[in-house]
C-alpha cells in the first residue's frame, strides 16, 4: 500500500475573526439602511425606490440590507480575465492572487535620464510592453496620464488604444463617463472579435470610484450601468481612507467602504444581475503629518487582509487590492521596504485583483525600475508561499544515507537528488544579489535601483510583443480620429 | 499680551471648554476685542502652525485648535461693533469642473479660516462662471481653485480666462493648489501664487493680501 501523502500546508495569514468580520459586515448593512446614500444619478434613484429603497430629499436614499444580500448571492462568486488572445490568464477565485501596475501617475522616472518628468503617451506604451514581458505581472494599468495627448477628453481612450498596442495581457482601465467608455469597449470589441467573444472572454475591468463618504456621482454611475448592461467585469473601490474619506479607526473605515461598495453592488445587479463585480474598497489612511493618501503604510496591508477574511467568511466575490507600491520620492530603501511588505502580505492574506505595483510618491510618480523590481519580490513570495512539501522526496532519506555513508568526499552538492531537484527547491532569484563582493564589484557595482534599470532596459529592447492585425490597427487609429 | 497667556494656551491645547472660558472672562472684564484676537486667537494659531510645519503636532490637533478658535469667535461676535475688526481678507475657494477631489481643498479651507480668513466654499466641479460669479457677489479678495486631475488642470487656465472676460481679473488674486499642479504650471497661466500644501496655502494668501 501506498503511503498516504502528506498534504502541503500553505502559508496563509488570517488577521479577523468570524465575529469581528460579522460585526464589520452589520455596520456596513446598517450604514446602509440607517444613514443612506447620495445619489446623483436619476435613473438610478429611480430604480432602488422601485426596489423599496426609501427615497428623501431630492437624492437621498437607503437602502434595505436584503437587497445588499440578494446582490451578493446574484453576483458570480468568480470572475476569470482573458489575455488579448482569448486564453484564460487570470482566474479571480478566492486563492489566486494577480499582481499588475497602476493607473494616471503624473510624474514618471526616466529609465535613460533617470529624471523625475510629466508622463507622456509612450510611457504608456513602455509599461504596457515591460508588463508584457514579465512573468510575475499579470495585468496592465496606464501607469500615466499623460501630458501630450491631442484632445485632453480623449485621454482614457487614448491609454487605453496604447495599451492595447503594447501588450495582450488583460487590461484594467479608467473611463471619465458613459461617453468615453463606449468607445473604449468598442476597442475591446475589435481586439476580441466582436461583443460575444468579449462578453466570453473578457480581457479588460472597468475601474471606477464612488466618493466616501457615500456619494454616489452621475459619470460613476454611467460607468457602473454599462458595465452592468454589457456584462463588462467592473470595480467599484471608493477611496474611503482613514481619516480622509472615512473615520479614523480601521474598522469604521472598511464598515464605510464596504457599506459603498454594496450599495455599488445593488446597483450594479438591479441593472445586470449576474454580471461580474469585483468586490473591495481602498482603505489606506490620510497621513497626518504630510497629508498624502499613503500608498506605502501598512494599513492598507492590514485592510485587504481584513477584506479577503470577509470575503472567505461571508461574500465570496474575488476582491480588489493594492501592493508594490511605496511613498518615497525615488525608489531607494524606503520603496524596497514598503513595496515587499504589501507584495507579501497580499499574498499571504490570497487577494485576488492587486493593483498599483511600480508606484512612488503615493502614486504620483511610476517607475519602470519598481516594476521590475515587483516582478522578483513577488516570484520571492510565491516561493514563500509555496510552503515545504514533505514526502519521502523531499525528505530526502536517501540522499543523507547515501551522504552519510558514502566514501569521503561524498557531498550533497555533488548527489543526483541536488541535481534532481534544486531548481524547485531553492528559490534562484535573478536581480535580488547574492554574488561575492568581488564579483559584485567586477559587474559594475550596480545597487538594485542599477540592475532593474538594466534589466528594464533589455526587456523593452528585446521582447516582442505579438501583435495585432493589421485590420485591428487600422480599425482602432480610425475609432481615435473619430 | 500675558493676559492672554491662558487663552492662548488653551486654543493650543484645543481645549473648547477652557478656551472659550477664558474669552468669556476677556470680555467681561472689557478687554479691547481686537486685542483678544490678535494677542490671543491668531497668536495661538501662528504659533500652532509653525509647530505643525516643524512636524511636531499633527493634522488632527492643528484642527482642533482651529475649532477651537472658531468656538471663541462665536462668543467674540456679538460684541463686534462696526469698524471694530479689520477682516483679515475673503476667499472664494473651490475644486475646478469636471474635478471631484476635496479633502484637499477642506484642508485648505479650514486652516485659512483658522488662520482667521472668511472662506465662501464652492465645493467641487465648479465651473468658471460659478467662481466668477461668486468672486463679483462677495468682493473676494482671493480666489483658490484645487485641481488633482491633470485632466482638469485646464480649467483653472479657464477660469483665469473668465476673470479677465469678466473685467475682474484685477481685483482678485488667484492661488492654485493639488498634487498635479506645479509652481511652473501656475506661472504659465499667471496665477498669483501657488501652494503645495494647505500650511503653505496660509502663508501665501497672506503674502498676497500684504499681512507677511
Ligand atoms: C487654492 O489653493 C490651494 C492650495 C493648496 C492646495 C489646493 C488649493 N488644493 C490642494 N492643495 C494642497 O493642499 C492640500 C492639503 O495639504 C493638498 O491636497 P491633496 O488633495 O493633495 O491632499 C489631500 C489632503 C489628500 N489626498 C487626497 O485626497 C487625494 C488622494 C488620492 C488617493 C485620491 C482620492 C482620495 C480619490 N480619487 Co483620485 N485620488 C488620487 C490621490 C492619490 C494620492 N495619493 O494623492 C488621484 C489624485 N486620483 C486620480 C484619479 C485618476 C482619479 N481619482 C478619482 C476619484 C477619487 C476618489 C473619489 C476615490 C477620491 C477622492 C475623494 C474626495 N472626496 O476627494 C477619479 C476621478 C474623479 C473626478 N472626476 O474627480 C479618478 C479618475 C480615478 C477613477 N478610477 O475614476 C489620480 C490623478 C492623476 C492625474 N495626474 O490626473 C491620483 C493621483 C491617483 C493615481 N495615481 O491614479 C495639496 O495638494
Amino acid at each position: 500500500m501506498r503511503p498516504i501523502e502528506i498534504p502541503t500546508f500553505q502559508p496563509r495569514m488570517k488577521v479577523l475573526n468570524r465575529e469581528q468580520a460579522l460585526a464589520i459586515h452589520t455596520a456596513a448593512l446598517e450604514i446602509l439602511e440607517k444613514t443612506g446614500i447620495k445619489m446623483e444619478h436619476p435613473t438610478v434613484l429611480e430604480a432602488l425606490a422601485g426596489e423599496g429603497c426609501r427615497v428623501s430629499g431630492r437624492d437621498w436614499v437607503k437602502i434595505p440590507a436584503y437587497l445588499a444580500e440578494e446582490a451578493l448571492h446574484s453576483a458570480p462568486r468568480q470572475i476569470a480575465l482573458y489575455d488579448q488572445q482569448g486564453n484564460k490568464s487570470m482566474p479571480l477565485t478566492h486563492e489566486n492572487p494577480f499582481y499588475g501596475t497602476g493607473s494616471d501617475a503624473t510624474f514618471t522616472f526616466d529609465m535613460e535620464t533617470g529624471e523625475r518628468r510629466r508622463s507622456v503617451l509612450s510611457d504608456v506604451a513602455n509599461y504596457a510592453r515591460l508588463v508584457d514581458g514579465l512573468e510575475n505581472i499579470a495585468f496592465c494599468m496606464s501607469m500615466a496620464n499623460p501630458v501630450d495627448v491631442p484632445v485632453i477628453e480623449d485621454i482614457y481612450l487614448q491609454v487605453f488604444a496604447e495599451m492595447v498596442k503594447n501588450t495582450n495581457k488583460p487590461i484594467v482601465f479608467i473611463a471619465d463617463s458613459g461617453k468615453d467608455i463606449a468607445r473604449i469597449y468598442e476597442i475591446a470589441c475589435l481586439v476580441a472579435g466582436g461583443e460575444e467573444l468579449l462578453q466570453q472572454k473578457p480581457f479588460l475591468l472597468n475601474y471606477s470610484e464612488a466618493i466616501s463618504p457615500l456619494r454616489f456621482p452621475q459619470n460613476v454611475m454611467e460607468r457602473l450601468i454599462f458595465c452592468a448592461e454589457k456584462k463588462l467585469p467592473i470595480c467599484l473601490p471608493s477611496g474611503s481612507n482613514a481619516g480622509g474619506g472615512s473615520p479614523v479607526t480601521l474598522a469604521g473605515a472598511m464598515a464605510l467602504g464596504i457599506a459603498e461598495n454594496l450599495a455599488g453592488l445593488v446597483i450594479h445587479q438591479l441593472f445586470g444581475k449576474g454580471s461580474p463585480f469585483l468586490f473591495g474598497p481602498n482603505v489606506s489612511v490620510l497621513d497626518m503629518k504630510s497629508t498624502v493618501v499613503s500608498y506605502g503604510c501598512p494599513e492598507w496591508s492590514l485592510t485587504q487582509a481584513a477584506l479577503a477574511d470577509m470575503r472567505d467568511e461571508l461574500y465570496g466575490l474575488p476582491i480588489w487590492a493594492f501592493a508594490g507600491a511605496s511613498d518615497a520620492k525615488v525608489m531607494d530603501a524606503q520603496a524596497g521596504a514598503e513595496s515587499m511588505f504589501s507584495i507579501i502580505t497580499a499574498m499571504l492574506s490570497r487577494c485576488n485583483l492587486i493593483h498599483d505595483v511600480g508606484f512612488l510618491e503615493y502614486g504620483s510618480t511610476s517607475s519602470l525600475e519598481m516594476v521590475t523590481m515587483a516582478n522578483e519580490l513577488v516570484a520571492m513570495s510565491r516561493f514563500f508561499v509555496g510552503g515545504i512539501p514533505v514526502n519521502d522526496n523531499t525528505l530526502a532519506l536517501d540522499a543523507i544515507e547515501r551522504v552519510a555513508s558514502g566514501e569521503p568526499g561524498s557531498i550533497f552538492l555533488m548527489d543526483d537528488h541536488t541535481f534532481e531537484h534544486f531548481m524547485e527547491a531553492q528559490f534562484l532569484p535573478t536581480l535580488l544579489d547574492r554574488s561575492r563582493y568581488d564579483s559584485w564589484e567586477q559587474s559594475g557595482a550596480l545597487d538594485m535601483y542599477g540592475r532593474c534599470n538594466k534589466e528594464a532596459k533589455k526587456i523593452l529592447a528585446t521582447h516582442q510583443v505579438n501583435a495585432k492585425s493589421d485590420v485591428v490597427l487600422e480599425e482602432i487609429d480610425r475609432l481615435l480620429r473619430r | 499680551m500675558a493676559e492672554f497667556n491662558a487663552l492662548t494656551e488653551s486654543v493650543i491645547k484645543g481645549d473648547i471648554k477652557s478656551a472659550v472660558a477664558e474669552t468669556q472672562k476677556a470680555l467681561e472684564t472689557g478687554q479691547d476685542i481686537q486685542s483678544i484676537i490678535d494677542d490671543g486667537l491668531i497668536r495661538a494659531m501662528d504659533d500652532v502652525g509653525e509647530r505643525f510645519s516643524k512636524g511636531q503636532i499633527f493634522v488632527p490637533q492643528m484642527l482642533r485648535s482651529a475649532k477651537t478658535m472658531q468656538e471663541c469667535m462665536k462668543l467674540i461676535q456679538p460684541h463686534f461693533k462696526e469698524g471694530d475688526v479689520k477682516a483679515k481678507g475673503k476667499v472664494v475657494i473651490g475644486t475646478v469642473k469636471g474635478d471631484l477631489h476635496d479633502i484637499g481643498k477642506n484642508l485648505v479651507s479650514m486652516m485659512l479660516e483658522g488662520a482667521g480668513f472668511t472662506i465662501i466654499d464652492l465645493g467641487v466641479d465648479v465651473n468658471p462662471e460659478a467662481f466668477v460669479e461668486k468672486v463679483k457677489e462677495t468682493e473676494a479678495d482671493i480666489m483658490g481653485m484645487s485641481a488633482l486631475l491633470s485632466t482638469t488642470m485646464p480649467a483653472m487656465r479657464h477660469t483665469i480666462d473668465a476673470l479677465k472676460e469678466a473685467g475682474i481679473r484685477d481685483q482678485v488674486k488667484v492661488m492654485i493648489g493639488g498634487a498635479p499642479v506645479t509652481d511652473d504650471f501656475a506661472r504659465e497661466i499667471k496665477a498669483d501664487a501657488y501652494a503645495p500644501d494647505a500650511g503653505s496655502a496660509v502663508i501665501q494668501t497672506k503674502k498676497l493680501l500684504g499681512l507677511s
